[in-house]
C-alpha cells in the first residue's frame, strides 16, 4: 500500500488544481498548432474523388484495399531475435503457437555490421540484440521444419547484409525443395538508412545502393511474391525527427533505389508493386493517422506523376508499423503496455498491413517470453475485441483528420523541397546535411522534455520512486549460446573444403567487378559455406573499401 | 588553479563495441556542452583501451558511457579494469542507456559511480556530475 490512510495528509490544494486543470499545450507532437474545433470550412469536400476517394481508389488516401481488414486482418508480426539461431527458432515457434501470423526475425549487431561470429570485435556481442547468421548452416537452423512456401517471413535480419541474407535464405529454400517463386515474405534491405543506425562502416553509400538494388532486381525477376525492400522510416523517426520529416526522408531514400532500378532497365510497373515501407506510430494518435494517410496519397501521386506508373498496385503505399520504441520508458515500465496499445490502435486506424507491437520491456532488455506474448495479445485484443476492423479508414471524413492530413502533406512537401535545395537525397546524405537534421531534432526533443513542453508520465510528470524489479522478469542472452555460436563458426571454417570456398569467392569478386548482380554468386558461395563476412568483405574490396568494416582483419583470400 | 575559481569540467562521452544507438550519447554530449562543460565526443566503436587512453590524453574529469544493446555487464568490468590499470581513480564514471532495474546495483558494484536510465532529464545528470567530479 502506498496510499495514505489519513485524508488530512492529502494536499487538497493540489487536488483542487488537478480538478480545474487544463491541457498545457495545444500543439501536435511534431509541434503544429491545432484549433479548438474543425468545421466543414477546414476540409471542404468538393475535391473528394480527386484528393481523398474511397479506399482502394486512387490516390488511396483512405487505404490500399476497398474492403481493408474485411479482406484480411493485418499480419501480427512480432520481431524475434535472440542469441543463437536455435534460440530464435524456439521463440518464433512459440509465437506462432500463440496466434502470431507472420514470422519476423532480426539480426544481432555483428551480422548487421557484416562480421562473422568469430570476428575479434564480435566476440562480446554475438546474439545480444538479435540472431547471428554467419553461414548457411545458421539459416538452416533458423528455418528448420518451417514450411517456407506457407509462411510469410520478414527478414529484418539485415539491411547492410540483406544481399547475403537473401542469398542464404533462397539457397536454403531451394535445397529444401521449395521453388523461389513460391517464397513469400519481405526483407528489410534498406542499406542506405542503416548508416543512421550505427552501421556506417558497413554502409558506404555507393555500396548500399548497389547491394540494395541487387536484391530488388533479383527478387523482381525471380521471387514474384517477395517484398524486396522495406524502406525504414521508422529507424529515422527513432532518431527524434518529426512526423513530416519521417515521411520526407523515407521517400527521399526510396527514390534513390527506384532511380537505380530504372537505370538498370526495369520498368516501374515491373517492380513497384513489391515496394514497402516501415513506419513509426508515435503517441499523437491523430497526427500519426494523418501522416500515414498523407503518405499514401503522396506516394500514389509520386509513382503516377513522377515515375509514370500505370498499374495501381505500383501506386500503393504498403507499410508495416513498429510502435515507437523511443516513446517507452524504463521508469514506470508497465505503463508502456498502455502506450503500445494506443500506438497499435493508431496503426490499425491508419490501415496498416503488418504490425509489430513493442513489448513493454523494450527500454530495459530484449523481450522476455511473457512480454513478447503480452505484446502479441495487445494486437489480438485490437483485432478481435475493439471493432476497429469493421470499417475502412474510420477516421476519414473527420474535419480534423482531413485537415491534418492536408497539413501533413504540406509539411512533408516543405521538407522534400529543402532536400531538393541541398541537391537531392544522395547529396543530403553525402554532405551530412541529413546527420545535422537528425542531431538537432534529437536535441530539441530532449529540451522539450527538460522544459516540460512535452509531457511524459513517469519522466517529467507524475514521477515516483522507481521500481527495483522488472515486472515480468528480465530476458538474458545466454553466454553459452554465444560461445557455442562462435565455436561452431570456427569449426566450420576449419572443416569446409577451402578450394570450393576460394572458387566461389573468386566468382563473387569477378562478377561484382563486372557490375553483375551479386545474388547468384553469393547463393553459390553460401552453399560452399563461405560466410557473411567473407562474401561482403570481398564485395567491399571490389568497391575499393577495406575487407573488414572495422579494419581489424585481412581477407584470407588475398 | 586559482582558488575559488571553478575549473571547467571536462567530459568524455563514448560508446563501447558495436552498438549503433548513438542518439542518446550525442544528445548528452550536446547538453553537457550547453551546461558549460568541455566535451570530448569519442562516439561509436570504441574499445576499453581506446576510451581509457583518450581519457588519459585529454585529462578528463568524467567518462560517460552509453549502452543500449545489453552489453553493459560485459564491457563495464573491462573498462573499470583498464581505468584501474592506468590509475584513473579520480575520474568519475557514469553510464546511461537501457538497462533492467536489477542491473543498476550490479553496475554500481562493478565500479560505475552513477547510472542514468533512458529518459533522464538533463538537470539530473548535469547536477550529478557537477556535484561529484573528483578533486
Amino acid at each position: 500500500m502506498t496510499g495514505k490512510n489519513n485524508a488530512s495528509e492529502v494536499n487538497w490544494d493540489d487536488y483542487l488544481k488537478a480538478y480545474y486543470e487544463k491541457p498545457s499545450s495545444f500543439k501536435s507532437w511534431s509541434g503544429y498548432d491545432v484549433k479548438e474545433i474543425y468545421t466543414p470550412e477546414d476540409s471542404p469536400d468538393e475535391k473528394y474523388e480527386e484528393k481523398i476517394a474511397d479506399a482502394g481508389e486512387y490516390p488511396f488516401t483512405r487505404g490500399i484495399h476497398a474492403n481493408m481488414f474485411r479482406g484480411r486482418l493485418w499480419t501480427k508480426r512480432e520481431v524475434v531475435g535472440i542469441g543463437s539461431p536455435a534460440d530464435t527458432h524456439e521463440r518464433l515457434q512459440y509465437l506462432v503457437e500463440q496466434g502470431g501470423s507472420g514470422l519476423n526475425t532480426i539480426a544481432d549487431v555483428t551480422y548487421e555490421m557484416g562480421l562473422d561470429a568469430d570476428h575479434p570485435w564480435a566476440v562480446n556481442e554475438v546474439g545480444l540484440t538479435g540472431v547471428n547468421i554467419t553461414s548457411i548452416k545458421d539459416m538452416e537452423t533458423l528455418t528448420k521444419d518451417i514450411p517456407l512456401d506457407k509462411v510469410s517471413w520478414s527478414l529484418i535480419t539485415a539491411s547492410t547484409a540483406a544481399s547475403v541474407t537473401m542469398a542464404q535464405y533462397i539457397a536454403v529454400a531451394e535445397d529444401a525443395g521449395y521453388q523461389p517463386a513460391a517464397l513469400r515474405g519481405s526483407v528489410q534491405n534498406d542499406p542506405i538508412h542503416f548508416r543512421y543506425c550505427g552501421f556506417r562502416p558497413a554502409s558506404p553509400l555507393d555500396l548500399s545502393i548497389k547491394l540494395g538494388s541487387d536484391v530488388m532486381e533479383y527478387c523482381t525477376r525471380n521471387l514474384p511474391k517477395w517484398y524486396y525492400t522495406t524502406v525504414n522510416m521508422y529507424d529515422l523517426r527513432e532518431q527524434g525527427i518529426t512526423a513530416p520529416q519521417e515521411v520526407a526522408f523515407g521517400f527521399g531514400i526510396a527514390m534513390c533505389y527506384i532511380d537505380e532500378l530504372i537505370r538498370r532497365g526495369l520498368n516501374i510497373d515491373e517492380f513497384a508493386p513489391r515496394f514497402t515501407f516501415y513506419v513509426s506510430c508515435h503517441m499523437d494518435i491523430f497526427e500519426e493517422v494523418a501522416k500515414i494517410r498523407a503518405a499514401r496519397r503522396m506516394w500514389a501521386k509520386l509513382m503516377k506523376e513522377k515515375y509514370g506508373a500505370k498499374d495501381p498496385r505500383s501506386m500503393h503505399f504498403r507499410f508495416a508499423v513498429h510502435t515507437a520504441g523511443c516513446s517507452l520508458i524504463p521508469q514506470q515500465p508497465l505503463n508502456n503496455i498502455v502506450r503500445v496499445a494506443y500506438e497499435g490502435l493508431t496503426a490499425v486506424l491508419a490501415g496498416v498491413q503488418s504490425l509489430h507491437c513493442c513489448s513493454y520491456d523494450e527500454p530495459m532488455c530484449l523481450p522476455s517470453e511473457k512480454a513478447h506474448l503480452q505484446a502479441l495479445r495487445t494486437q489480438q485484443i485490437l483485432a478481435y475485441e475493439t471493432g476497429v476492423t469493421n470499417v475502412a479508414d474510420p477516421l476519414g471524413g473527420s474535419y480534423y483528420v482531413e485537415s491534418l492530413t492536408d497539413k501533413m502533406e504540406e509539411e512533408v512537401l516543405k521538407v522534400m523541397k529543402r532536400v531538393e535545395d541541398v541537391g537531392g537525397m544522395e547529396e543530403a546524405i553525402r554532405t551530412e546535411w541529413l546527420d545535422h537534421e537528425l542531431e538537432s531534432e534529437a536535441v530539441e526533443r530532449q529540451k522539450e522534455l527538460d522544459d516540460g513542453s512535452k509531457l511524459v508520465v513517469g519522466l517529467n510528470i507524475f514521477k515516483e520512486e522507481e521500481e527495483k524489479e522488472t515486472p515480468m522478469g528480465v530476458q538474458r542472452v545466454s553466454p553459452q549460446s554465444a560461445k557455442q555460436q562462435i565455436e561452431e563458426v570456427k569449426e566450420l571454417k576449419r572443416t569446409r573444403d577451402m578450394s570450393k570456398v576460394r572458387d566461389a569467392i573468386k566468382r563473387i569478386r569477378d562478377e561484382a567487378g563486372e557490375g553483375k548482380n551479386t545474388i547468384p554468386p553469393m547463393m553459390e558461395a553460401s552453399r560452399a559455406f563461405a560466410t557473411t563476412g567473407e562474401m561482403l568483405g570481398t564485395i567491399r574490396q571490389v568497391f575499393g573499401y577495406s575487407y573488414d568494416p572495422m579494419e581489424i582483419i585481412e581477407s584470407p583470400f588475398d | 588553479m586559482i582558488k575559488g575559481k571553478k575549473k571547467k569540467i571536462k567530459a568524455l562521452v563514448t560508446k563501447v563495441g558495436l552498438d549503433g544507438h548513438d542518439r542518446g550519447a550525442k544528445v548528452v554530449a550536446s547538453m553537457l556542452k550547453e551546461a558549460g562543460m568541455e566535451v570530448i565526443y569519442l562516439g561509436m566503436y570504441q574499445m576499453p583501451e581506446n576510451i581509457v587512453k583518450a581519457a588519459l590524453d585529454e585529462d578528463v574529469d568524467v567518462i560517460g558511457l552509453s549502452y543500449l544493446s545489453g552489453e553493459h555487464l560485459i564491457f563495464t568490468p573491462l573498462i573499470v579494469e583498464e581505468m584501474k590499470k592506468n590509475g584513473l581513480d579520480n575520474v568519475l564514471l557514469v553510464a546511461g542507456g537501457t538497462f533492467p532495474a536489477e542491473d543498476i546495483p550490479i553496475m554500481e558494484e562493478m565500479g560505475i559511480d552513477k547510472v542514468f536510465r533512458a529518459g533522464s532529464l538533463t538537470e539530473s545528470f548535469v547536477e550529478y556530475i557537477r556535484d561529484n567530479v573528483k578533486e
